[in-house]
């Protein structure tokens, strides 16, 4: 055989095994890695939500999705916000829980980040940044604190701490939580996030 | 080429020939995910899988590869061993493959696996590979866990996740970021250094 046929011969078996190898792995291990990511958003809708245990995806738009988060009797108890946005060094995802009505956050939390360690990366720490992000009135625009103060209690209903060191990060989050909150009611109000309203079952 | 014994195959991999230490290879993961010692844990495992089975393959098929087309043979028998990792993690441990991000698929280019084909297991018997492999392998996970743990127990203040220095102990930030990285690999290859021509005297 001449040396180019032996080649070509040679890098096709190489490709079509590995091939055929790669594509019973991805079948085997597809099913998890659907289960984890979808775990890990219901995980945080019961989070951000108080008193709810099932969820049901309203909207999903591009940078945005909603759920509603449902207690057993299937009330909704509130609904789970999830967005993204540009951080200090990357791209920033969370989650937020509000009332029905949406003129409360109940919680927030971050789902994936890559900010500074030590500095821009406590907006995922509960004690640093997270405390100070309950129970805001969220009827209209939420502004940032700075400097921080030192407990929740020191902050009006629509304020929010900055981390010290990074304002970047506090004021990205700040940002996203404001813009996606500002295209829900929009959503809302064109009728596109119908079981979202207070009574419906 | 001359046979050493197999012992020593070994050895020089954890040793003499430490990946990290002594040829500096693999830098990219052992500065980047040394942060915390269970990444580096992680990091290093998976870096064993994927070398111990491409030796394996390599050193079986390297009379049938033509040694114009070796390179991208190699690189595609190491590829898929990157991937059969990466998946594996993502599918039941979603928090370390979350925690290593990019740096499982950038095994592939990984130049400790690809250098160990080219430079071991392309021209020896395939139980020599393995034992090349698995020397290789413990040296790098033996290096990626001192670095780790200095980090980790710096920059922290915790080891493997617990605490381990009192509340009196203000870490040092700046270890776990990249920077730190360089600062601790900088002082540990002095340290070998030194250790070497300590022993090189006394003999």
């Amino acid at each position: 055989m001449k040396l180019s046929q032996r080649m070509i011969l040679v890098l096709t078996t190489v490709g079509l095994l590995s091939g055929c190898f790669l594509a019973g792995v991805g079948l085997l291990t597809e099913k998890p890695i659907q289960m984890n990511k979808q775990k890990e958003i219901r995980e945080a809708i019961f989070e951000v939500v108080p008193q709810s245990n099932s969820t049901q995806k309203l909207l999903q738009e591009e940078e945005l999705s909603v759920y509603a988060g449902m207690d057993k009797n299937n009330k909704i108890r509130g609904l789970a916000v999830k967005s993204e946005g540009v951080g200090f060094q990357d791209k920033i995802t969370l989650m937020y829980g509000t009332d029905p009505s949406l003129t409360r956050i109940f919680s927030l939390t971050i789902l994936e980040q890559s900010e500074t360690p030590g500095l821009g990366a406590k907006i995922t720490s509960e004690k640093e940044f997270l405390r100070f992000w309950q129970n805001k009135d969220c009827t209209q625009k939420l502004s940032l604190q700075k400097p921080p103060v030192s407990s929740p209690e020191k902050l009006s209903s629509s304020e929010v701490n900055t981390i010290t060191g990074a304002t970047i990060s506090s004021r990205s989050v700040l940002n996203i939580v404001n813009q996606s909150l500002k295209e829900v009611k929009q959503l809302r109000e064109k009728g596109k996030l119908l079981s979202g309203e207070p009574n419906a079952n | 080429m001359p046979t050493k014994p197999i012992g020593q195959e070994f050895l020089k991999g954890v040793w003499s020939e430490n990946p990290i230490f002594r040829q500096l290879l693999g830098m990219c993961p052992t500065l980047a995910v040394t942060n915390a010692v269970v990444n580096g844990f992680a990091m290093g495992m998976a870096t064993t899988f994927v070398l111990l089975f491409s030796s394996l393959v390599v050193s079986s098929i390297k009379n049938l590869i033509p040694k114009q087309v070796r390179i991208a043979s190699y690189i595609v028998v190491i590829a898929t061993f990157v991937t059969m990792a990466d998946r594996f993690l993502q599918a039941f441990f979603p928090a370390i493959s979350d925690n290593l991000g990019p740096y499982v698929p950038l095994i592939v280019v990984n130049c400790l696996i690809l250098g160990r084909q080219e430079a071991f297991s392309s021209r020896n018997t395939v139980g020599r590979s393995l034992v090349d492999a698995l020397g290789m392998s413990s040296g790098f996970v033996l290096g990626l866990l001192v670095l780790s743990s200095i980090r980790e127990i710096l920059g922290s203040g915790t080891f493997l996740g617990t605490q381990v220095m009192g509340d009196w102990f203000k870490p040092w930030t700046i270890m776990v970021l990249p920077p730190g990285a360089f600062i601790t690999l900088g002082i540990l290859l002095g340290l070998v250094i030194l250790i070497e021509q300590k022993s090189k005297s006394r003999r």
